[in-house]
């Protein structure tokens, strides 16, 4: 590389703008629409370690995103209020996580209540439609319910249990482009 | 409510739909898909992808963020579409 090559370079780098130490940034820099590529980058690099974590702890893998998820849920909801109601809980949780995980209970239609009992469990089944795991596999062209997405599930049981004090479980039923269903088990 | 629509003359009758379909949305009557449960679809449009004849219609569906499409790619195909 000649130093004419460095020097045009590094004129890219080179602008007017002043920083001054107590401006506050007031706008998301670069604007939302600038961020495509960092969102690729994201996803990338995030396909990259699921995939190279598998490889490495094979079916370990779902143990090791689940539980990081899961305290993460946990860290996440302890500044949530506290509500006994698991349905008034997924309500908040799906307030909150709206946009990057938006999800809704949902039911058969011929069910008349959201909290199934079915051989013995009970459950509320969940469809999750904005996913950003879902986004990122399919970016990958990864396979939908591995170890990325338990990080996801264990994000969801952390996250409903520190809310309502109880123990859950997080099944998936079925994973597709636009939507995934879920059932949320309750202990 | 999700309505679905089956175009019965794109429709082969492989029942590929009727098997992936987690809430047994569709049943197979003459070799053609019939949505007998459309009131249980939940909107993952596995369905979709997975007809080799691109015959379903669904309406009413909440279509999920797909930031992950290449915007340059959707540039270059609307050119040449
Ligand atoms: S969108 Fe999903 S739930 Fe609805 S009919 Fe298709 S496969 Fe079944
Ligand atoms: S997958 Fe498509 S072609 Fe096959 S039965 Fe279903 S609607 Fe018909």
């Amino acid at each position: 590389m000649s130093e004419g090559t460095i020097e045009h370079m590094k004129e890219s780098f080179h602008t007017d703008t002043i920083y001054r130490s107590e401006d506050v940034p007031l706008g998301c820099i670069p604007p939302p629409e600038e961020l495509e590529d960092t969102l690729h980058g994201l996803m990338k690099l995030n396909g990259l370690i699921i995939r190279s974590l598998e490889e490495i702890a094979g079916r370990g893998a779902n143990a090791v995103t689940y539980r990081a998820g899961k305290k993460f849920g946990h860290e996440v909801a302890k500044y949530f209020r506290k509500i006994d109601n698991v349905e008034e809980a997924l309500e908040e949780l799906s307030h909150i996580l709206h946009g990057q995980y938006t999800f809704e209970a949902w039911k058969p239609a011929d069910r008349a209540s959201y909290v199934i009992q079915e051989n013995g469990t009970t459950f509320i089944y969940l469809v999750f439609h904005d996913c950003i795991v879902r986004q990122t596999l399919r970016r990958n062209g990864q396979e939908q319910g591995g170890p990325l997405c338990q990080t996801l599930f264990g994000y969801v049981v952390g996250a409903i249990e520190e809310i309502t004090g109880k123990r859950a479980k997080l099944e998936i039923v079925h994973t597709g482009p636009n939507a995934c269903l879920k059932k949320l088990i309750l202990m | 409510m999700i309505d679905i629509h089956v175009d019965e003359d794109a429709c082969n009758g492989c029942g590929l739909c009727v098997k992936d379909c987690p809430m047994h949305v569709y049943e197979l009557q003459d070799s053609t898909a019939v949505p007998v449960k459309a009131g249980d679809c939940m909107g993952c449009l596995s369905c979709h992808e997975i007809c080799p004849t691109q015959a379903l219609e669904h309406r009413g569906v909440y279509p999920s963020r797909r930031h992950y499409i290449d915007l340059r790619v959707c540039e270059m195909l609307k050119r040449v579409i």
